[in-house]
Formats: C-alpha cells, structure tokens, sequence
C-alpha cells in the first residue's frame, strides 16, 4: 500500500514513466511486422546478387588505395546470416534514433587466411557493401542507401537502408547494415603485441598494432557479444528502462556521445557487467530503473577498478593472464576485455573522453541529490552541447588540409584520431592552468559521404575543442612564466613551443625567467586566451588564421562604449560619502551612504565617464568637439541618525526628506562648491566628472507601510522608502556577488543589451535581469558556472526560455541565507499566487515569480511586469536567439552580420512601428543599430525639433561655465518622456515596445483586439486606427521621424 | 531609364483614356470640385478592380502577401520617380493606388488573423529574408511596374464598358470619399498654418505634392507647441528645476499649511470631545508609550534595548495554537489539504507538461 502510495505520488516517477512512454518504441503487432517485412525484402535484394560474382577493387578504388591494403580482389558469396541484432533486438530502442541493426555475417569463401594484414579485411568489407549496395538501391521496397560508419571508424563503413514504406508512428525508421566476421581469421595471429600493418614501423622495426588489431577482432566478436548482451537484458525489464534512461542522459551530452567516449552498445556492455557475476552483482533485481541508473552511474564516476580494466568472466575456456592485463593497460587507457577472445571493447576511447565521461557521470549524481525532482530536468530533457557547455569553443576547418593525412590515412590508428590527439596535447601544453578541461572532437564522418572515392573527404566537418576555464582570475593572467635560463633544455623547449614571443623577463621577485607576456586592457583581458590558442595553433599546425574560429569576443561589439575604468567611479563615490558624513550645518547627521545605481557594480551596460561640465567650481574646463548636453545621474542611498520629530504620514515625510535633501545639496555647494540640481522629488549634485541623485532612506517609513498592507496584490504600489529599501539590499547582494564571480559583469551587461534591444525594456526590469543571471551562477546545474560571457549569455537566454516559470517559482538565494522555512514560506507564496491559474490562464501575477532573501514573495521587480503575454512574447525571442547562437557556435559563419542579428529586432513582430529623429537622442553613440523600415505603410512622418541637441552646439560653448551648467540636462531623456505621454494617452489601445539603452525605434502592438462592428464598417475603423497613430505621432512631435503601420488589428 | 519613360508616356496615355468617362460626370455635378470627383471615380475604379482581382485570386496567391507588404514603400519609391508630373495624372494613379492599398488590406487582414499568434521562431530567419527582399528590391519594383501597368488597362476597359454604373457606384461611396476629404480639408488647415511657420516646409510640401497629404501624414516639429512632444518635455524638465530657494519655500509653505491643518483638526477633535461634557478615558494596556504620540517627543526615559530584554524575559502569557485538541486536529487537516491540493497541482502540472510534450527529450 505504502509503496504505491508513493509510486504515485513522487513526481520523479511520474516523470520518468513519462519520458519513458515518450522515447519507448511500441512493439505494437504493426510495427513489428513492418520491421519484419523490411528486413524480408532486404534480405531477398541481397539473395538476388548472382554467386562467384568476381569483385575488383575498382569498385571501390578510392578507399582500397586510401586504406592501403592489396590483393582484394574475391568472388562474392552470399551472406551466411542476417540477423537482427542491437537495440531492437533487446527492445532497448531510445526514440528518435530507431535504428534497427542488421548483423551480415560475412561469408569466409571471400576471405583469404591471411587477410587480416594490411587492411585487406577491411578492403574487402568494403567491397563487399559495395555490391549490397548497388543491389539494394535495385530493389523497389527501398527508398535509399547511403554509407555511414561503424563508430566514426572511416575504415569501417556500414550501410544505412531507407525504406521505401514508411512506418507511421516512426518514419525516420532506418536499417543499419552491419558486416561481422564470425571466425574468419586467426585470434592469436590478432594479439595486441603482433604487427598487422607492416606500414606501421620505426626504422626497420615494426610497431604493435593494437587498434588496427582491435579493430578486426571486435568484428570477429560482434555477433556472440550481442547475443551475451541479448542474454542479460531480455527478461529484465528494470535493466532495460534503465538503459533507455541511460541512453538519454548520454544522448544529451554531446561531449560524451562521441566515437571516444560513449555509444549506446557500450551503455549496454557496461550495464552488462554490472549485473553479471563479473562486476560483482552490483545490480540485482530488486532495484528500480532510477536505481539502476544511478548505480551505474556512481560506478562510472567513482570506482577505482576502472584502473585495473573491467573483466568480464570469459565464456567458454578462454582466460586472460597476468600478463596480458599489463600490456591492456600498457596500451589502452581504459579497458573492458570481452568474455569471449579478452580483446578491448573500449579500444576507441581515449583518456580525454572517459574524463569527460566521468565527470559528466559525477554531475548527474550532484543532479539527483541536490536538485528539484531529483535532478529529472536537469538530467533528461536539459541539452548540453558544446556551446553550452564549455567556456570557450574554437572551431576548426581543416577542409583539404594536406597536413592531417599525410603521413597515410589508415595506420594503426586513423590520421583524424592522431590528429585530435596532436591538437589536445598542444592545448594541455599551451594553456597550462588556465583550463580546468579541454575536450577535442572531430566528427568528422558525416552521414552520405562516398566512400568509393576515397578517404580525402573526410575533413570537411570542423573539429571542435572545448575549454572548460578554471578560473577567470588564472585564465586573465597576463604571463606565462617558462623556465629560468640557465636550464638550457627546457628554455629551449619552451622558446621552440612559443616562438619569437617568448623573451626572458625579470619577474617582481626577482626571478629572471623565460616567458611570455599578453599585454592588454582590463576589459580586453579575455581575449588572452584567444590570442594564445590562435598562437599555438598557429605555429604548430599551420593553419591559417580564418580556419581558427575561436568564440570569444563576438559579441563584444554590443559592449564597445562604456568600457571605461570603472575606479574614477568609485574614488569620487568615495569622496562623496566623505563629504557627506563630514556635513555638520543639517540638522541630522548623515549617518550611512549606500550607492544603488547599478554602475557602482559594474553591471550597467554603459559605465559612465566623467563629463567635463559636471565638475567643481575651480576643476579646469576642456571641453571636446561633441560634449553631451544629457547626463545620467546615479543613484546614492542616504541614512540619517534618528530622530522623534519625524512626521507620521508619507506625504509630509516625503517633504521633509527634500527639504533634507535641499538643505544637504546647498550645504555640499558652499562647503566643495558643488553644483547642485533639484526637483521637488530628486536632488542631484555634481562632483568629479559625475551626477550623484541623493535620496533619503527612512526607516520609520517601512514600519508605516506594515501598517497599510493590503488589498489587491498587483494594484499596490510600494511606498518609496520600501522601494529604496530594497534597492539598497539588492545593490548589496550583488555586489558581493560580483566579488565572488568576475565575469558576473559582462555577462549581466550582455543580458541587459539583448533585453532592451529587443525592446522589452518595460517588461523586464534591469534588477530582476541581474537575479537571473545570478541564478545562473548560483545553481549552475547541470553545468559548471560559466566562466566566459558568451558561455554565460547563451545560459541566461536559455534560463529565459527554458524555465518553467508557470509552475516554480526561481529562488536566488546570493548569500545562502535562506532556512528551509523559508524556501517553504516561498512556495507557499508561490502557490497562493498561482491559484487563479485554473480559472484564467492568462492573468497570473507575477508571471515571473523571482524569490530573493530579502523579497520571499517576489514583489520587488516582477510584481506586474513582465506579464503572461509579455512573458511568453519574451521567451519565444530568447528561444530563437538560443538556436541562433548555438548555430553560429557549431558552424561556420564568417560574417559578423549574423552574430549582430541576435542584437537586431525585426519590426515586423510589431503591428505597427514608430522611428525616431536619431540625431534627437539624448545619447546617439549607445544606438546598436540604426532601424529602417521598408515593409508596411508609412502613415506618419514627421520634423526633428531644433530645440534638443544631444552634443552642445559651437555657440554654447562660448558662453560663461554658469550658463553652460545650466544646459546640462540631468536625466533627461526624451525617449522616456515619449513613452510615459503615450501610455497616459492611450492607456488600454496600445502596448508600447522600447529599448531604454538608446534603440531609435519603439514598437505598438494593439492591446486588444477590436471588436468587429457591422458588416462595411471597416473604412470607419481604418480611419480611426489612422487617427489612432496620427494622435500618436503629435504626442511625439519634433521627435517622432516615421510611424508605419504594419498589421492592421484583428477582428472579432 | 529607358523603363522609366516609357512607363511615363503610358501613364499619360492612360489618362487620355480616362478623361472620356470622366467627361460624362463633369457635366452633371459641376459643382463639386474636380479633384473630388477624379476620386470618385477611382474608387469606383478600384471596386471593379476588385471584381478583377477576385477573378485573378488563384494566380495572384502566392504572389499576394509579398505584394501587400511592398506596397508601402512601392508608394514611396514612386512618388519619388514621378513627384514632377504636377498634372492630374498623378492624381489619379495615386488615388487608384491607395484603393488598391485598400483592397489588398482588406484581404490582409483575414490573412492576418490567421497567422497573428506571433511567431517569432522565425524571427531571425525573417531578418535574412527582409535583408534579401532589400537587396532583390530592384528587381521587385521592375516587376510591380509592369503588373500595374498591366492592371491600368484592364480597368479602363471596365471602365468604358460599365459607364452606366458609375453613378449609382458613385453614391455607394459618397460617404468615404466625403470623410476622405474631410480629412484632407483639415490637413490642408494645418498646413497653412505650419507654412507661416517655416520656409523649409513649405519647399518640402511643394515637393511631396497636394496627393500625398492623406497618405502620408505629416507632422512639423511644432517648436512653439507647448502642449505636445519635444518641446512641452524641455518645458517641463526647466519648469521643474526653478532653483534651490524656490524648492524651499515650497516645500516650506507646504508644511505650514501642513501643520496647520493638523493642528485644526486636532482642535477639532478636541473640541468635539468637549462639547458634549465628555471625555473618553482609554484603558492603555501594556507598557507605557515612550513617546507622546501628538509631538513625537520621547516622554520617558526607557532604554529601548532595556525594553525589549524584559520582553524576552517575560513568559509568554497566550496560548499555543495546539491547546486544545480541535486545534490540532485542525492544523493535521489543514497540512493534509496543503498535500492534497499540492499533489492535485502537480497531477495538473504532469498533465500541462504532457500536452506541451515537455517530458520529449529531443
């Protein structure tokens, strides 16, 4: 009773029954019959090639000549089996790659003895598809045949069979045609120490061949190996959904799915050994698919045997030495000997890969412990490819690179797989500590090559290599220190590595070392490890320098203004708490001053430079060509001692902090003759290049407010002193933040730039950006915490559009202080404010339910913005941009205009567009790109005023310093002006679009469908929707350059 | 060029033709204006050419969508090619064209209402392609050029052959025509009095032609406007700064009035209180106020953290919520419905996530 009880309740299992029915194929009678027929009509094409058919190499003559091997010529036989073997055949099929395999015993007439030299067997086999193949393609039930390989092995190509019928529920169903060769040759003459390549020699001696060797032998075993593993899995239904899950964890890895790492066979030997006598019964029957996996996973990451080789029990009287162990080890890293011959099932897998694997393997069981449902997102449905995954991605195009094959494509091992070695050992021996991991892949076997022509093609994919960066802090290094020079040995290693950069440099100690030094600007200092990487690639593979793609600073371009030294900044706040606290003519003391503007840490997209009109009287006066007649102030928190004679209701408190606040500004004038700027509701003073906004912070304010809560939660608005309270702990949380993680900035920055740029400056506010991307490094699962901007981006933009906002509320907890209490108190919070989900599922307030320590209940930055429909409209552009970035990472793309599309907003999601005067921004330098429309009617057009200039005009400048203070406009930006008039005008007609970072155009999307009045009517509507957006464009008189209509509303 | 003049001459050709059906309508409303009534007539024009283009739907499908979306810079472009021809002709081709915009709205819409849901999946794939169609823009408008030619002739045969209808057309669009020239008549106000105002509008004005007012709606940067737009933001912006001393004033002013009406309603009160002989005694429980609650001055001379350590010290006189054993019953129910509705949430959830096919990992 219990454990049903729980069966049904747990969500994991509900989930992963789930995902299971999803990716199960249904022996359903249909589907089996189908495969059947197929592989009937299969077989019968291949029973219509002739016998003693005489085979000549030239079938084939590109891949025997590129492999090497002679004599091939046979007659053909037919097939001695075909047999249905693989995951079909276990029904271990994970949906979408339905793939059923098909075991073709290759027959021994074909073969001679001694075949297994020289590649010959491998010619053969070749030959022999070959001839499978053009009858295939005969046949009628078959719609296509194309080439694959056998484990991006190029020299054993397989056949892939499309059938012409096509199986409703799957239609992407192919026949894989695998040739074996079941006791054609010698086992002893295969062992791993004999030489079978004779090309493979150092001098006069001939090398082992044990790949080569391996390589054969797995085909020799492949038919007894499938059945051993048919034997364990058949009547255990547990295992089997457990390889299932397996699989799919694996398949969402691309890091690991690969030809030197992981494949499903391997999954299921692995999982074979588990819960045979050989690994000890570590899985018994009375485990669950979840446990099951989890064990697996657990032996993966953390058993030790994995030094000593996996052994399987031998079947049938074969035993494996002591001495044969040694040499496995000696000449595999990783090793899992077969229970029948004892040769390597892993011989592909390299050290880099089973890294890889096992740490994969080891995050997926943080996953389990530490994440929500056991880690089932996380583990399952998150897809981690590269662009994801790892810090810096470099791609490169090895395309008709002579250099890769040139000492033979096919030796003991193949010129690709040397060459992803070469390249490795060269990233391991460049960037020393900076990388934590360095993964390198090349898929470079595509499906459809020909491999009747030969083996050149197989470079066209790019190879890939992933860094995985330790820390920013040691990636940022500006040096690389080498060896001292009276080591002659090494020193000449090291200039020989590094060429003429390296020089000998004396170090702060005073140690005189080799090295070799990047100089570069603080912000710049992320293209360090560009610089390197292109360096050594460079001048050891000589490839050229637009085959090495390196992604890193592509998106910099978003970034370029406001990279100013961020310590002027900080040293005038400094300055100006001193100032502050010293006041002694106000009545009250100043006791604290807080900064709040999100330049002080460093995520503004735009870090403000000093402007040369906002100094102190007696600060010398240059002024450039273009002086900005606009300033941004930057907010400063301001506490005062305590006081009784505070008046009790808000309005009248509000006074008296300006009159505070009027007072503070006149004193700072006298005292540092400071100018100093007021409204009635902001103060803003001027000192050392910048504007400061100061506001009071009064704490018997926030008490007041208790006091008053109720009501309807989206309508309240919070008092000011809330608002500033909580901006004042928000400001402190990140920036501790920003202590712990530097490259927090930039990739807050990015965010920013995206989500304005896109116009969504309304629905999402820039504070609840910054919980985002905190979120990113503060639960990275099932990642690491990104160490590089772009790594980040794409991770915030996925976080957008992959959350599941409608059911979880996304805590940020920065300093780790929120109890279990009160992360319940946050989803019972979170439920409340779903509760109105059932009756409408388009009011939910808030959409986004952001939870931080100091605001459980979300009501600080989402409260009513972004809503439903924003939401959705957000995500669906984050999702876009997601796919977009991660092509561009994947695959070749030269041009910078595409990189620059994930910055541009296309109008035409709008109904209708409004253009402004460009030269009538406040700040036309932060424009990305200027907008045009050519799509749509254009309805309005209108004249720049000559009153506003964003730079101060020659005249102006002659005047007195006085005069020029005063055309100084603080915070003044018309664009906000504009939006804040239309949404008073029109407050339900339309939805206003904008970019609040310098976008020249705002887009209006109708707020709600018009009613469709009477038949005819329509003149009548188009002519008040007209009116509509002429009303508009007067609103934006002298600064509204065009309206254009794009979509008329809808009817209903 | 070569394309360019031809299409010229055609143009003109075209309203030799048109004159003669017009002819007819001069004589039997002279007194409406001639511009008026060359309107009329087109958009008598553009219904038939309706009629024509439902006939032609089929072939024009695909064609359609790309057309409509042009159309707005097809005006421009064109305007542009023709601006000088300050004779009729212009008129009526324009007037022509803008039912035709007209037409292909209306048939847009119904196209938009399907496709409304945004998808902006798309979006970035349609950036490439409006950065193709601009480059292709050329060969589009060569293309346009020779459709409407094409479509010119066929309305004027219509035209000739169903003379008889037009007036009867004519009143069906009385009203439209009449609010279009309403329209224009306003523009035409507005314009005056924006001449006055700058020279270099007026060239611009002359340039653009008397047609394009409708089309185009053209706003002037309004720099003596307080009301609206740039100027009234620059107003309010100076107006709100008036200076440190004023601010202060203000704000002073405002709390002595302020304090004024406090003080009155506190007489108020107190003079209720007394009129009826009364005064209510309250039973203050508790600790006594350390502050005067009417000036905010502190009365007595309690340290505040002295306070609270007695308040710690002192037991805690109420009762738990789980006294009495209703209570607890209460409280176990409650957490069992918190369960119940948390696992109905999440059997709700399990079934959104399905139908979204969330649990498909590829």
């Amino acid at each position: 009773m219990a454990s049903e009880v729980e069966t049904y309740t747990d969500p994991v299992n509900l989930k992963v029954r789930e995902l299971l029915k999803e990716v199960h194929l249904d022996y359903s009678p249909e589907t089996t019959k189908y495969v059947h027929d197929v592989v009937s009509s299969i077989k019968e094409a291949i029973d219509q090639i002739p016998e003693n058919l005489q085979v000549l190499a030239d079938v084939a003559s590109g891949f025997v000549r590129d492999i090497g091997a002679d004599k091939v010529e046979f007659q053909f036989k037919k097939p001695k089996s075909i047999e249905i073997g693989g995951s079909y055949s276990i029904q271990c099929i994970a949906k979408p790659d339905v793939n059923i395999d098909l075991l073709l015993r290759l027959p021994k007439e074909c073969f001679h003895e001694k075949d297994y030299l020289n590649h010959r067997y491998h010619a053969k086999r070749c030959l022999y598809l070959c001839i499978i193949k053009k009858y295939l393609n005969l046949s009628s039930s078959v719609q296509n045949v194309r080439w694959s390989t056998f484990q991006n092995e190029a020299r054993k190509p397989i056949l892939v069979v499309y059938p012409a019928v096509k199986l409703f529920e799957n239609p992407g169903l192919v026949v894989r045609i695998i040739p074996t060769a079941t006791s054609l040759f010698s086992v002893a003459k295969l062992n791993l120490e004999r030489n079978n390549v004779r090309a493979v020699n150092q001098g006069d001696v001939l090398q082992a061949t044990p790949k080569y060797n391996s390589s054969i032998l797995e085909d020799m075993f492949l038919e007894d190996n499938t059945e051993f593993i048919r034997r364990t899995f058949l009547e255990w239904k547990e295992l089997r959904e457990a390889l299932i899950l397996l699989k799919v964890w694996a398949r969402q890895r691309s890091s690991i799915y690969a030809h030197d790492c992981l494949n499903g066979s391997l999954i299921s030997i692995i999982m074979a050994y588990l819960a045979t006598k050989s690994g000890g019964n570590r899985i018994n029957n009375s485990m669950n698919a979840m446990q099951i996996l989890r064990v697996t996973l657990d032996f993966i990451a953390n058993s030790k045997l994995w030094d000593q080789g996996l052994l399987f029990q031998p079947q049938g009287g074969h035993n494996i030495s002591k001495e044969q162990r040694g040499t496995y080890l000696w000449s595999f890293p990783i090793v899992i000997s077969d229970p029948f011959a004892g040769f390597n099932l892993v011989f592909r897998m390299t050290k880099n890969g089973f890294q890889e694997l096992r740490g994969e393997a080891a995050l997926a069981l943080i996953c389990i412990d530490k994440c929500k449902d056991g880690g089932f997102d996380e583990i399952f449905l998150t897809k981690i490819d590269f662009p994801a995954k790892y810090d810096c991605c470099i791609r490169l195009n090895l395309k008709g690179n002579g250099e890769v094959s040139a000492s033979g494509f096919c030796l003991d091992d193949e010129c690709w797989r040397s060459y992803e070695q070469k390249v490795l050992s060269l990233m391991h021996r460049g960037l020393t500590k900076r990388a934590k991991f360095v993964r390198v892949i090349w898929r470079n076997t595509t499906l459809d090559c020909n491999f009747e022509n030969g083996l050149a093609i197989l470079d066209r994919e790019p190879l890939f290599i992933g860094i995985l960066v330790s820390s920013t802090e040691e990636a940022f290094k500006k040096a690389i220190m080498g060896p001292s020079p009276e080591n002659k040995d090494e020193a000449l290693e090291f200039r020989n590595f590094w060429g003429d950069i390296a020089t000998l440099r004396q170090f702060r100690d005073g140690e005189i070392a080799e090295a070799v030094v990047w100089e570069h600007k603080e912000w710049e200092r992320h293209l360090i490890i560009k610089e390197i990487i292109e360096h050594i690639l460079s001048r050891h593979l000589s490839l050229s320098e637009e085959n090495i793609c390196t992604i890193v600073d592509q998106l910099d371009f978003s970034l370029l203004h406001g990279n100013g030294d961020p310590k002027n900044l900080l040293d005038a706040f400094d300055d100006l708490s001193k100032r502050l606290r010293l006041l002694n003519d106000i009545p009250l003391k100043i006791s604290s001053v807080q900064p709040l503007d999100s330049a002080f840490r460093l995520t503004s997209v735009f870090t403000p430079t000093p402007h040369p009109l906002a100094y102190e009287k007696g600060v010398g006066l240059k002024l450039q060509k273009f002086t900005s007649t606009c300033i941004q102030p930057l907010e400063v928190m301001i506490q005062l001692e305590g006081s009784g004679n505070w008046p009790m209701d808000d309005v009248a408190i509000e006074k008296t902090k300006s009159a505070f606040l009027l007072r503070i500004g006149e004193s700072l004038q006298s005292n540092w003759g400071m100018t100093c700027i007021a409204t009635e509701n902001d103060v803003d003073v001027f000192m050392s290049g910048y504007a400061f906004r100061l506001k009071i912070l009064h704490e018997k304010g926030l008490s007041l407010l208790k006091r008053q809560i109720g009501g309807d939660q989206a309508k309240r608005v919070l008092c000011t002193d809330k608002q500033l309270f909580l901006c004042g702990q928000h400001s402190s949380m990140i920036n501790g933040l920003h202590g712990r993680y530097s490259i927090y900035g930039p990739v807050v920055r990015l965010a920013k730039r995206w989500v304005s740029a896109h116009l969504f400056s309304a629905s999402l506010t820039d504070e609840a950006i910054e919980l985002l991307v905190a979120y990113l490094f503060l639960n990275p699962l099932p990642f690491y915490a990104p160490s590089s901007r772009i790594s980040g981006f794409l991770r915030f933009l996925r976080l957008l559009s992959e959350y599941d906002w409608a059911f979880s509320p996304l805590v940020v907890d920065i300093n780790g202080d929120l109890t279990p209490g009160d992360k319940k108190e946050i989803n019972e919070k979170f439920m409340l404010s779903r509760k109105g989900y059932e009756e409408n599922m388009q009011n939910v307030n808030p959409a986004m339910f952001l939870a931080t320590a100091y605001d459980q209940t979300s009501e600080a930055w989402t409260r009513s913005s972004p809503t439903q429909a924003e939401l959705r409209r957000l995500m669906a552009y984050a999702r876009s941009s997601v796919s977009l970035l991660t092509k561009l990472i994947l695959q070749d793309q030269p041009d910078s205009y595409r990189w620059e599309c994930i910055f541009r907003t296309p109008l035409n999601n709008y109904d209708a567009a409004i253009l402004l005067h460009r030269d009538k921004m406040p700040y036309p330098s932060h424009l990305l790109f200027p907008s045009e429309l050519n799509q749509g009617r254009r309805v309005v057009c209108g004249n720049a005023s000559k009153l506003f200039n964003p730079f101060m005009l020659p005249e102006d400048i002659k005047g007195s310093l006085d005069e020029l203070k005063n055309k100084l406009m603080v915070n003044f930006d018309p664009v906000r002006c504009f939006v804040g008039d239309l949404e008073k005008k029109f407050p339900n007609r339309f939805k206003v679009w904008y970019d609040s970072l310098g976008g020249d155009a705002i887009g209006l999307t109708w707020e709600k469908a018009i009613k469709k009045r009477e038949r005819g009517d329509t003149c009548e509507e188009e002519k008040d929707l007209l009116d509509a957006l002429k009303a508009v464009g007067e609103v934006g008189k002298g600064f509204v350059r065009s309206i254009h209509l794009l979509k008329a509303p809808r009817l209903s | 060029m070569a394309i360019e003049d031809s299409w010229k001459k055609l143009k003109r050709a075209t309203v030799d033709r048109l004159s003669k059906p017009l002819g007819l309508k001069r004589e039997k409303d002279k007194n409406k204006e001639e511009k008026n009534k060359m309107r009329n007539s087109n958009l008598v024009g553009s219904e038939e050419s309706l009629n024509s283009f439902k006939e032609r739907k089929k072939k024009n499908k695909s064609s359609r969508q790309k057309r409509s979306r042009n159309e707005g810079d097809k005006v421009d472009s064109e305007e542009v090619h023709h601006f000088h021809m300050k004779d009729e002709s212009d008129e009526v081709d324009r007037g022509k064209r803008k039912s035709k915009v007209l037409g292909n709205k209306k048939r847009k819409n119904e196209i938009i209402k399907e496709t409304m849901p945004v998808e902006v999946d798309k979006l970035h794939n349609e950036w490439e392609s409006g950065f193709d169609e601009h480059n292709v823009a050329n060969e589009v408008e060569e293309k346009k050029r020779s459709i409407s030619r094409k479509k010119k002739r066929k309305h004027q045969k219509l035209e000739k052959a169903e003379v008889d209808k037009v007036d009867e057309l004519c009143n069906d669009v009385k009203d439209i025509a009449n609010s279009k020239n309403g329209k224009s008549k306003k523009a035409h106000k507005m314009k005056k009095k924006d001449q006055l105002s700058s020279r270099k509008d007026v060239k611009l004005l002359e340039r653009r032609g008397d047609a394009e007012e409708d089309e185009v709606y053209q706003i002037f940067a309004g720099d003596d406007d307080c009301s609206k737009g740039m100027k009234k933001w620059i107003t309010e912006y100076h107006q709100s700064r008036p200076g440190l001393k004023i601010l202060q004033q203000r704000i002073d002013d405002f709390i002595t009035t302020h304090e004024a009406q406090e003080e009155e309603a506190r007489k108020e009160r107190e003079a209720q209180a007394a009129e009826g002989g009364w005064t209510v005694v309250v039973h203050h429980k508790g600790r006594k106020k350390t502050t005067d609650s009417e000036s905010g001055i502190a009365v007595g001379s309690v340290a505040q953290a002295a306070v609270m350590d007695k308040m710690a010290k002192k037991k805690s006189k109420e009762v738990g919520l789980d006294f009495y054993r209703f209570q607890k019953r209460e409280a176990q129910r409650n957490e069992i419905m918190m369960l119940q509705s948390k696992f109905e949430q999440d059997k709700k959830r399990i079934q959104q996530l399905r139908a979204a096919r969330k649990f498909r990992p590829y």
